[in-house]
């Protein structure tokens, strides 16, 4: 039950991620729950990699058999927080250049395009 | 050929790297020759490589990192069947074509539009061809990044600000739902080859597979705009330049439909086969609200680029209904839908663009009878409304034929009056555009709150329609005609079809490096019951934008074409241009598929 932990911790930080970005009244806000809700992909592919008792998986300076977690995993996710990285590099300057032209980080108040 | 395979996606990417370093010494002109001689050349690369693959798939194991022990993929692999190429064929056809039409595009040199447009390009080409669930993922990402920032070009206004940030938001919240899926797999299986990962799951179904099938294809369905999830399409479509929403209409939603199906046939067949009836069930419900809503939004804009991208959801519910019921015939349908409704919606957005142009607006009010003398781009609206109605002779009659027969052995017939209303509904709209802007038929339409969203001009102002931006829009419509002179093209699509949808083989082919028999080609129905239904539906679109138009004349019977074309206010409502809003509807949306998966496949 103990190692189940860490996908109820994910599944957990999604659903506040959600509801983040779903009631937020601040769009600079709303990137860093986007981010929120990213975390959670990390705990996931990190809780799935997890070996017990596993080491690192530098294979340089270990003896040969000693467990090491799963490096795969950790490639993932290290290409996710690039993708991550770029998303909200991405959307942050689309709000800071929202915030010029319309004067507000309000999504109620930056209604243009509706129906 | 096999050395040709890596090019769509390294060629367009060293391209664009370059152009983005030296574009501003080099100068405008320079870069944009540039990058339409690097999408011809990668149209000649995908056209090579369908040629090799059309009827026997290859694989292509990157730094020869072939299964060696006990058939084990450990490298990565781009596989690519018919299907996938001839996808990549349609995406550097429309790249090239955006291309060209964005010569007399953009006064200002500082922008990033060629690069983004070749990096968009080689994301779809390596989207369609990979062999890889995770590079799957990572093209997904590079293609929709290069879409954000495609969408949002135009910064100095705050509409494609909010309709590239709403884009944004929504696909990534799907993008993550994806790697959590991606994860569950990984974890269930230790593989992250599409093959590998079929293999080892098996026929086994439980929570874990459910759970991670139904994260994956809310996440592509995200992209494919199926309803609820469509929300971001409209608002997008409405703010980006025209030769972008060339890619997004014509191939980056076909795309995630696509992809459900790569996933569901290589990876959860063996496990959801037991399932299949009540899977079409939910995707065929699903396809049906997504043509039905997308068909009565369609004909209530009277924004132009608005009004096209509600008929590209209305299609893709139809596209929807080609993977969703789950067939091989149906699927080549899909495809040949997907490429000829490509085409004209690419021609179409063009036209929109030349408007644009000529005229500096884009309300379907604002535009009334200005478009007098513009008889070529008329003409071309008149014929990509002929096309979108599926009449003969454009190429979506092809792919309405398959999936409508293979509907009718289903026993789900009533998918061929579906066909018959978006194909009314979205033709008669474009009918209904053109009769207004360009012949000044009737009064004014009604204005709008979505209609009178300024944009600024793509250009400067000319008397003349630029030949450039002509070529390319009637090249991409009359290439919808050319689907049906190509001679069994419908028995080509099933068979390709028929091995894209055969797990076994599949694996064989990629893990065993087995070559199994050329399908055969089998021959194809005649269309003449297609070829009535579109004809009606055609007939039946004439006659509703004729009568939208002249209502006021032709009596009171036709008031409710008034209704028809304000639509519902509630639903329009629901288009709200909330961020928050829509991702509350993905959310809402998945709950209901994840419920419905979780009680019909207990």
């Amino acid at each position: 039950m103990i190692l189940h932990v860490p996908y109820f911790i994910a599944a957990w930080i999604f659903l506040w991620g959600l509801y983040g970005i779903v009631t937020s009244k601040n769009l600079v806000h709303q990137v860093i729950c986007v981010a929120v809700l990213q975390t959670s992909t990390y705990v996931l592919l990190l809780s799935v990699g997890y070996r017990a008792g596993g080491t690192a998986p530098v294979f340089a300076d270990i003896p040969v058999g000693t467990p090491v977690v799963d490096p795969l995993v950790q490639a993932l996710m290290l290409t996710d927080i690039v993708v991550e990285a770029t998303v909200a590099a991405l959307l942050l300057s689309m709000v800071v250049k929202a915030n010029e032209l319309a004067n507000t980080v309000d999504p109620d108040e930056l209604r243009i395009l509706t129906g | 050929m096999t050395s040709v395979i890596p090019l769509p996606v390294a060629i367009p990417l060293i391209v664009a790297a370059f152009i983005a370093l030296t574009g501003h010494w080099v100068g405008r002109r320079f870069s944009d020759a540039l990058a339409i001689a690097t999408s011809g050349v990668t149209l000649w690369a995908t056209v090579v490589i369908l040629r090799g693959v059309w009827l026997q798939p290859v694989t292509y194991w990157f730094g020869n990192w072939w299964p060696r022990n006990n058939h084990v993929a450990l490298g990565i692999c781009f596989t690519i069947d018919g299907i996938g190429a001839v996808i990549a064929v349609l995406v550097a056809s429309l790249t090239l074509a955006g291309l060209i039409f964005a010569w007399r595009l953009f006064e200002d040199t500082e922008n990033h539009f060629q690069p983004l447009m070749l990096i968009f390009m080689a994301a779809m080409c390596g989207f369609s061809y990979t062999g890889d669930l995770f590079n799957l993922f990572v093209f997904f990402e590079l293609m929709s990044v290069a879409a954000f920032a495609l969408c949002g070009l135009k910064t100095l206004e705050p509409a494609p600000l909010q309709g590239a940030y709403n884009f944004a938001i929504v696909n990534t919240v799907g993008a993550f739902m994806i790697v959590l899926g991606i994860g569950l797999l990984y974890a269930r299986t230790g593989a992250l080859n599409f093959a590998q990962i079929g293999q080892s799951l098996g026929s086994h179904a439980d929570a874990l597979v459910l759970l991670a099938s139904l994260l994956i294809s809310v996440g592509f369905m995200g992209k494919a705009a199926i309803v609820p999830f469509h929300f971001w399409l409209a608002d997008a479509h409405a703010v980006a330049p025209s030769p972008v929403c060339v890619l997004f209409s014509g191939v980056m939603v076909e795309l995630g439909i696509y992809a459900v199906a790569r996933v569901y046939w290589t990876i959860f067949h063996g496990a959801l086969t037991v399932h299949i009836g009540a899977l079409r069930e939910i995707f065929l419900i699903a396809a049906a609200l997504t043509a039905v809503v997308g068909g009565f939004m369609c004909y209530a804009e009277h924004h132009l680029k608005r009004l096209l991208a509600f008929s590209t959801i209305s299609h893709t519910g139809l596209m929807l209904a080609g993977l969703g019921l789950f067939a091989p015939k149906a699927l080549g349908g899909f495809v040949l839908y997907a490429l000829s409704h490509g085409v004209i919606k690419g021609g179409l957005f063009l036209c929109a663009g030349i408007v644009l142009h000529r005229l500096r607006k884009i309300g379907e009010d604002h535009l009334h009878g200005r478009g007098k003398g513009m008889w070529p781009t008329a003409a071309l609206f008149l014929l990509g409304a002929w096309g979108l109605s599926g009449c003969y002779p454009f190429g979506t009659l092809l792919g309405e034929s398959m999936i409508s027969e293979s509907a009718s052995s289903l026993h789900q017939g009533w998918l061929n009056y579906l066909f018959m209303f978006v194909e009314f509904i979205t033709a008669a709209a474009v009918l209904r555009v053109t009769f207004r802007i360009f012949f000044g038929w009737g009064e004014p339409a009604p204005t709008d709150e979505a209609s009178s969203v300024e944009e600024r001009g793509e250009t400067k102002q000319e008397d003349e329609t630029p030949i450039v931006m002509l070529v390319p829009a009637a090249a991409l419509i009359l290439t919808g005609v050319a689907f049906l002179m190509v001679p069994g093209l419908r028995s080509v699509a099933e068979a390709s079809a028929t091995r894209f949808t055969d797990q076994g083989t599949y694996v064989q082919t990629v893990l065993e490096n087995h070559t199994p028999p050329s399908p055969k080609l089998m021959p194809s129905e005649s269309l003449s019951s297609s070829l009535l239904r579109s004809s009606i539906a055609g007939i039946l679109a004439l006659l509703l934008a004729v009568g939208t138009v002249f209502r006021n004349r032709l009596g009171r019977a036709l008031n409710f074409t008034r209704r028809l074309e304000l639509g519902s206010p509630s639903l329009r409502q629901l288009h709200s241009g909330h961020p928050g809003d829509y991702v509350a509807w993905l959310s809402a949306g998945a709950a209901v598929l994840g419920g419905s998966f979780f009680w019909f496949l207990r």
